[in-house]
C-alpha cells in the first residue's frame, strides 16, 4: 500500500484514517521509484479520462494494453491523499469499499489519476487525468436485455438487472427457463413506472406469448391483442401516477442490406397508439391514422402529455404494401409530437409537432422527457426507427423552452447511439451505443448538469475491465431503476405457463 | 485358467479396442472429428469459464471443450480420446476387480461413446455442445473415479466401511453435481450398487432379512439423493427448464418436433452399463471357453454396431472436406474433391466448387465439366433436413462478397448452436471486408485466447494493421472484389442461399472482369436469357478481343439457334471450332435418340458420356435449377 500524501481530507479524519487502515490491510502496489515522464495522458480501456461520474457508481476499473505492469495513483485533486492500485495483465482494479470512501470524500470535486506503466523493465508515468465526481447520484439499478447481436433468433435471451453501485448482476427473466426447440421466446420492452419496480412490465413473444405486468406488486399475464388492434401491444410507457400504460401497436418488418454495414433495416409498415388501463383491463385507442405511423409513446413526468414520434406515409394503392415501403425505406422519417391528456376524462387533445426532424432530412425517435418537463432526449438518425443500426445515429436533446437542440456532441460518437433516457433526478442520461466496436451494444451514462451541458460519457463499469471487450452479447434497451425487481424469475416462469388474460374491453377513440 | 493367459488377454483386449477406435475415429472419420472441433469453442477467458460453470456439468463442459480442441490434429485428438478410454478401462478393471478374462466387457460404454461420435451425420451442424467429443468420456471417467470404493482401503472395521459407503452416495452427488451434472448422479448409483454387491451374503451378518433391510436402506438413500440433489442445487437457477435438472448433461437429440432416440442410445448405454460393472466383479476366471466366447460375441457385435452406425455418406464427408478446402483457399483440392464424386451432389457442394472455379477464373469455362446433378443431403434416419443456410451459408456468402448476409447467418447460428472457432473466423473475415476493424480486433483478441486458433489470429492481424494487404491475399481478394462490385440491395434470403446469390449477381453489371464473369455465370445458371445477353454484352465491352469462355459460347449457340432468342447478331463472335462441332453433334445425337423413341431420361443418360460437360446437356437434361 502507498499513501503518498498525508494531509487529511476535508471529509474528516475518519475518512482519512479509514483509507489508511483499508490501504494497510490490502495489497496496494508501490509506485516506481524511477520512471520516464510522458507528456500525454494514458490510453486506457474503457476510456474514463475526464469523465464525470455519479458519487455512487461502482469502481471504474480499467486496463492498459500491451504493458507488463501498471500502477495507478488515485488522489484528490488538491493532493490531500492518494491511493495506488494495480492488477493482473495491465489491469487496474480498485477496491470497492475504498473507492466508495474516495467518492464520498470527493463528491462534487475531482479525483486525479496518474498511470504508471512498465514495459520491458522500464517505467513510464503519464500525465494525470481527472475523474469528476458529480454531486448528484444516479439511480442505483439498471436493467437491460442481454442477447447476441442477433437478427431473428431468440434462443438465448434474458432481461437482467445490475446494481450500479457494485458489480452485482441478477436475472429478471431468462427465456432458457421456458424455451423448447430453436424458435425460442422473445422477451422485450421492459419498462417501469417512475423507476420503481412494483409497477413494471415486459412482453413475451413466440412461445408463451403475452405481456407480464406487475401491478402494485401483483403479477398478471395479459394478452394485449384485440381484433381492433393491428398487432399485440409493443413499445410502451407507464403513466407516472395512474395505472395506465401507453403502447404502440405496429407491423414490424426487418430486411437486410447486402453491402451497407448498417446491416439491418427495421421498418414499421403500420402503427397506432393505444393506452391500456391495467386495473380495469381495458384498451383505448389514442391515435390510429393510417397515414401516420405513430410510435414510441412516452409520458411526461407530470402525466399531462404523451410524447411520441410519427412518420407520415401514404401507400400508393391504399393498402399496406410492404414491398412498396421496402423500396422507399429511406423516406420513412419520424418527427416528434406530443398530445395532451386529461386524466379526469381520459381524453386526449390534438397532436402537436414539437420537433421537425423530417425538415432536416432526419428521423427522430424514442423521446423521453426530463423530470422538470423542459427537455426531451431522443435518438436521431437518417431514417427509420431502429437507430442502433444506423451509423450516423446520435442522441439529441431538445429544449422545449427555446425549441432548440442542445449541443450533444460531447456524448455522441461516429458509431450508433440510441435509446436514451433520463435518470429520475434528470442529472444523468443513459443511452446505448456501439462505439466500442460497431457491433455490440453497450450502456453509457453521461452527466447532464444544471446548466444544460452534457459531459463526456462513461461505460457502465465492469469488475474485469476487459469484460465488455470480450463479451459476445449486447446489452440493449437499458432502463434505470430505483430498486431491483422483486418478482423472481421463477414467478415469471410459472405465470408464463398460464393462459394470458384477454382484454376485457375496448374503447375506440373519439 | 492360467494367470498368464489372462494377462495376455487384457492387453489383447486393449489392443483390439485401440485398433477398433483408431479405425473408426481416425481412418474413417478424421474429417468429421476435425469438423466437430472446429464447431467447438474454448478460450482461456474467465468469461468462458463462468459461462460453463453456471450450469450442472460445467467442469466437464469446460474440460471437454478444452480437450475437443485437440482434434484440430485428428490424430492427436484421437490418441487423447483413446488414451482416456484405455485409462477408463484400467480404472474400472481395478476399481471393480474385474478378472482379465471378462474385462473386454468394460469397453462396452466406451464403444457406445465411440459410436456417438461417428453416427451423427448432419447433426454435426446443429449440435449445441461445443464440448461434445470429450464431455461424455470425461463424465464416464469421473463417475468411475468417484465410485472407487476407497472405504475398503481404510483401516476401519467393516461396519464403519459400510456406513462410509452409504454416506458417500449423497455426498458424491451433492459435491459433484454442479461440476459433473448427470455423471455425478451416475457415480452415486454405481456406489450404491457397489455397496450392495459387496455386502456380505454369507457370514455372521447374513440373513435374508438383513440383506433386505440393507437393500432398502441403500435404495432409499439413493432415490432421495437422485431426487433431491438436482432439485435443491438448481432451485435458484434461471438457466434451465425446471424439468431438466435430473438429466442435465445427458445428450438429447431434439430439434423442435423431431426427436431421434436412436442417436441417444449410446448415452443410455453409458449411463446404464457402468452400473453393472460392480456385479462383473463376481464373475470368475474358471470358464475360459465361455468367457472368451462371450468376449468374441461382444467384439463382433461391437464392430457390427459401429459399422452400421458409422455415417459413411460420401457427400457428407466430401462437403466437410470441401468447406475446409474453401476456407483454406485450396482451390485445386476442392475441385479434385468435386471431380471425384460419382453420384449426384448436394447444392452446397455445387456452390463450394463454384467458389473454387471463381477463384481460378474458370466459372464460365469449366463449370459444366463437373457434375451438377443434385440431391438433398442424406440424413440419419431422415431425422433432420438441413439446408445450406444451416450448414455453411456464411462461408458461401462470404466468398461471394455477401458479408452482411454471412454475418447474419453466422450470428443466427451462434444464437442457436453457440459460438465456434469457425464462426469466429468467419465473423472476423466479414468484419475485415466490411472495414469494421474494431470489430475484427475484438474477434481476433478472443481467438488469441484459444489454443490452436491463435496462429490464425496472428496471421490475420496484418490485415487489421494494413487493410490494403487484403486485395493481394488469396483469402480476401475475391470476396473483397465481389463485395465492392456487388450492388447494394435491401431484402432477405428467406433461407435460400443459392437463389439469393444467383439472383443478385445475374442482374449485377460491373466493369471488373473477374466479377463480371461471376455475373455472367450466374445468369447462365439461372437460365435467364435476357440477363445472359446483357452480361454477354458487358463481357464484350470490358474484354475487347478476348474470346468468350467455352460455356458462354455453348450458351450463345444454344439460345440463338435452338431456343430462337430474337434480335441477337452472332456474326461478331469468334466461336471455337470445337465448340461449334460439339454443339452440332449434340443436337444430331439428340434428334437421333429422340427418333428412336427414347424418353428424356434415357436420352440424357445416353448423351452424358459424350456431352455431359456441356451447357446444352446441363440445360436440357437437368432442366430446372435446384436450390436448397
Amino acid at each position: 500500500m502507498n499513501v503518498i500524501k498525508t494531509t487529511p481530507p476535508k471529509g474528516g479524519w475518519g475518512v482519512f484514517f479509514l483509507l489508511i487502515l483499508l490501504a494497510a490491510c490490502s495489497g496496494h502496489p508501490s509506485l516506481p521509484s524511477s520512471y520516464t515522464q510522458m507528456n500525454t495522458e494514458p490510453s486506457i480501456w474503457p476510456d474514463y479520462v475526464g469523465v464525470t461520474i455519479p458519487p455512487n457508481i461502482a469502481p471504474l476499473n480499467f486496463l492498459v494494453d500491451s504493458v507488463d505492469d501498471v500502477v495507478a495513483e488515485i488522489s484528490m485533486v488538491n493532493g490531500q491523499w492518494s491511493m495506488t492500485y494495480g492488477g493482473k495483465g495491465g489491469r487496474v482494479q480498485i477496491d470497492e469499499s475504498e473507492w466508495h470512501e474516495m467518492l464520498a470524500s470527493a463528491r462534487g470535486k475531482s479525483l486525479s489519476v496518474t498511470v504508471y506503466t512498465k514495459k520491458d523493465g522500464k517505467w513510464r508515468a503519464y500525465k494525470p487525468f481527472n475523474i469528476n465526481i458529480a454531486a448528484e447520484e444516479i439511480d442505483p439499478f439498471v436493467s437491460y436485455r442481454v442477447l447476441p447481436p442477433t437478427f431473428v433468433g431468440f434462443d438465448e435471451l434474458s432481461i437482467r438487472q445490475r446494481n450500479l453501485t457494485n458489480y452485482d448482476e441478477t436475472i429478471i427473466y431468462n427465456n432458457n427457463q421456458i424455451t423448447e426447440g430453436i424458435e425460442g421466446q422473445c422477451i422485450n420492452c421492459h419498462s417501469y413506472q417512475n423507476y420503481s419496480t412494483d409497477n413494471m412490465m415486459f412482453h413475451m413473444r413466440l412461445q408463451h406469448p403475452g405481456t407480464m405486468i406487475v401491478s402494485d406488486g401483483e403479477l398478471i399475464f395479459v394478452n394485449l391483442k384485440t381484433d381492433e388492434m393491428i398487432s399485440p401491444a409493443a413499445y410502451n410507457s407507464w403513466h407516472p401516477s395512474l395505472p395506465i400504460i401507453a403502447f404502440s401497436t405496429d407491423h414490424t418488418m426487418q430486411s437486410f442490406h447486402t453491402r451497407e454495414i448498417t446491416k439491418v433495416e427495421v421498418m414499421e409498415s403500420a402503427s397506432d397508439l393505444i393506452i391500456y388501463d391495467v386495473k380495469n383491463n381495458r384498451v383505448q385507442t389514442v391515435l390510429s391514422d393510417s397515414a401516420e405511423f405513430e410510435l414510441f409513446p412516452s409520458w411526461s413526468p407530470d402525466g399531462k402529455w404523451l410524447y411520441y414520434c410519427s412518420a407520415h406515409y401514404e401507400y400508393r394503392d391504399k393498402y399496406e404494401d410492404t414491398e412498396e415501403l421496402l423500396a422507399k425505406y429511406k423516406t420513412l422519417q419520424y418527427n416528434l409530437y406530443r398530445i395532451s391528456f386529461d386524466s379526469g376524462t381520459m381524453t386526449f387533445g390534438e397532436p402537436e409537432l414539437i420537433y421537425d426532424a423530417v425538415g432536416k432530412n432526419r428521423s427522430a425517435v424514442q423521446p423521453r422527457v426530463s423530470r422538470d418537463g423542459r427537455y426531451v432526449v431522443f435518438a436521431e438518425g437518417p431514417w427509420g426507427l431502429f437507430h442502433i443500426w444506423h451509423i450516423s445515429a446520435d442522441i439529441q436533446i431538445l429544449d422545449l423552452q427555446t425549441g432548440e437542440l442542445l449541443d450533444a456532441s460531447a456524448i455522441n460518437s461516429s458509431l450508433p447511439e440510441s435509446y436514451p433516457s433520463f435518470s429520475s433526478n434528470e442529472r444523468w442520461i443513459l443511452f446505448e451505443s456501439r462505439r466500442d466496436d460497431g457491433n455490440y451494444t453497450r450502456t453509457y451514462f453521461a452527466y447532464f448538469d444544471r446548466e444544460g451541458r452534457l459531459h463526456k460519457p462513461f461505460q457502465v463499469p465492469a469488475e474485469d475491465p476487459e469484460f465488455f471487450r470480450l463479451y459476445l452479447r449486447s446489452w440493449s434497451r437499458p432502463e434505470l431503476m430505483k430498486e431491483p425487481v422483486h418478482i423472481t424469475p421463477r414467478q415469471f416462469y410459472e405465470k408464463a405457463l398460464t393462459e394470458p388474460v384477454k382484454v376485457a374491453g375496448v374503447s375506440l377513440s373519439e | 485358467m492360467g494367470t498368464s493367459v489372462g494377462k495376455i488377454l487384457k492387453y489383447a483386449y486393449c489392443l483390439a479396442f485401440i485398433v477398433l477406435a483408431w479405425f473408426f475415429l481416425y481412418v474413417r472419420n478424421a474429417d468429421t472429428m476435425f469438423f466437430l472441433q472446429d464447431r467447438g469453442w474454448w478460450n482461456s477467458t474467465s468469461l468462458f469459464w463462468n459461462d460453463c460453470m453456471t450450469v450442472p456439468g460445467g467442469l466437464l463442459a469446460w474440460t471437454g471443450a478444452y480437450l475437443t480442441q485437440f482434434f484440430y490434429y485428428p490424430a492427436l485428438g484421437s490418441s487423447l480420446l483413446i488414451g482416456l478410454w484405455i485409462l477408463t478401462f484400467w480404472l474400472a478393471k481395478w476399481s471393480f476387480r474385474i478378472v482379465d478374462e471378462w474385462s473386454f466387457l468394460l469397453f462396452v460404454p466406451m464403444a457406445a461413446l465411440l459410436c456417438s461420435d461417428i453416427q451423427l451425420g448432419y447433426w454435426v451442424y446443429i449440435l449445441k455442445d461445443v464440448d461434445y467429443v470429450f464431455y461424455h468420456p470425461l463424465g464416464l471417467f469421473a463417475a468411475l473415479l468417484l465410485s472407487v470404493p476407497f472405504w475398503t482401503y481404510l483401516p476401519v472395521g467393516e461396519k464403519i466401511q459400510q456406513r462410509i459407503a452409504l454416506a458417500w452416495i449423497p455426498i458424491v452427488a451433492a459435491l459433484f453435481y454442479y461440476p459433473l451434472g448427470v455423471y455425478a448422479l451416475l457415480a452415486a448409483v454405481i456406489v450404491a450398487v457397489q455397496t450392495l454387491s459387496n455386502s456380505p451374503v454369507k457370514g455372521r451378518n447374513s440373513g435374508q432379512k438383513a440383506s433386505l433391510l440393507r437393500g432398502g436402506l441403500v435404495g432409499s438413500v439413493l432415490l432421495l439423493t437422485l431426487w433431491l440433489v438436482p432439485l435443491l442445487e438448481t432451485a435458484g437457477t434461471t438457466l434451465m427448464r425446471p424439468d431438466q435438472p435430473w438429466m442435465y448433461g445427458f445428450r438429447r437429440f431434439e430439434l423442435d418436433a423431431l426427436h431421434d432416440i436412436s442417436l441417444e442410445i449410446p448415452f443410455y448405454l453409458v449411463l446404464i452399463v457402468p452400473v453393472i460393472f460392480p456385479l462383473l466383479g463376481r464373475l470368475k476366471a474358471q470358464r475360459l471357453l465361455l468367457s472368451q466366447s462371450i468376449m468374441v460375441i461382444t467384439a463382433v457385435a461391437m464392430y457390427y454396431c459401429l459399422s452400421a452406425r458409422d455415417f459413411t455418406d460420401y457427400n457428407f464427408h466430401a462437403e466437410m472436406r470441401m468447406q475446409r478446402g474453401v476456407e483454406e483457399c485450396r482451390w485445386n483440392d476442392v475441385l479434385r474433391e468435386a471431380a471425384k464424386v460419382k453420384g449426384p451432389v448436394t447444392r452446397e457442394m455445387v456452390m463450394l466448387r463454384d467458389i473454387a472455379l471463381i477463384n481460378r477464373g474458370e466459372l464460365c469455362s469449366k463449370r459444366y465439366a463437373y457434375n451438377n446433378e443434385s440431391v438433398q443431403p442424406t440424413t440419419v434416419s431422415d431425422s433432420i433436413h438441413l439446408r445450406i443456410c444451416d450448414q455453411a451459408a456464411d462461408l458461401i456468402y462470404f466468398n461471394f462478397g455477401e458479408t452482411v448476409f454471412a454475418i447474419r447467418r453466422a450470428i443466427e447460428r451462434c444464437m442457436h448452436y453457440g459460438y465456434s472457432y469457425y464462426t469466429m473466423r468467419m465473423l472476423t473475415q466479414c468484419a475485415l471486408v466490411n472495414g469494421e476493424m474494431d470489430n475484427a480486433r475484438k474477434y481476433l483478441r478472443i481467438l488469441g485466447r484459444t489454443t490452436f486458433q491463435k496462429k490464425w489470429a496472428e496471421k490475420i492481424q496484418c490485415f487489421v494493421d494494413d487493410e490494403r494487404l487484403m486485395a493481394e491475399s488469396e483469402l480476401f481478394r475475391m470476396p473483397l472484389k465481389l463485395y465492392n462490385e456487388g450492388s447494394e440491395l435491401v431484402g432477405t434470403d428467406d433461407k435460400y442461399v443459392e437463389l439469393t446469390i444467383l439472383k443478385k449477381w445475374m442482374y449485377t453489371i460491373t466493369n471488373d472482369s473477374e466479377a463480371q464473369e461471376v455475373a455472367l455465370g450466374c445468369a447462365m445458371m439461372m437460365r435467364d436469357q435476357k440477363c445472359f445477353w446483357s452480361q454477354v454484352q458487358q463481357y464484350y465491352n470490358i474484354n475487347q478481343g478476348k474470346p468468350f469462355p467455352t460455356h458462354v459460347q455453348e450458351a450463345m449457340l444454344f439460345f440463338v439457334y435452338e431456343l430462337k432468342f430474337p434480335g441477337v447478331n452472332l456474326s461478331y463472335v469468334k466461336f471455337d471450332d470445337r465448340v461449334v462441332e460439339r454443339y452440332k453433334a449434340f443436337f444430331n445425337r439428340l434428334n437421333q435418340y429422340s427418333g428412336k423413341g427414347m424418353n428424356e431420361k434415357q436420352i440424357g443418360s445416353a448423351l452424358r458420356p459424350e456431352f455431359g460437360d456441356t451447357y446444352m446437356w446441363d440445360y436440357c437434361v437437368l432442366r430446372e435449377v435446384q436450390t436448397n
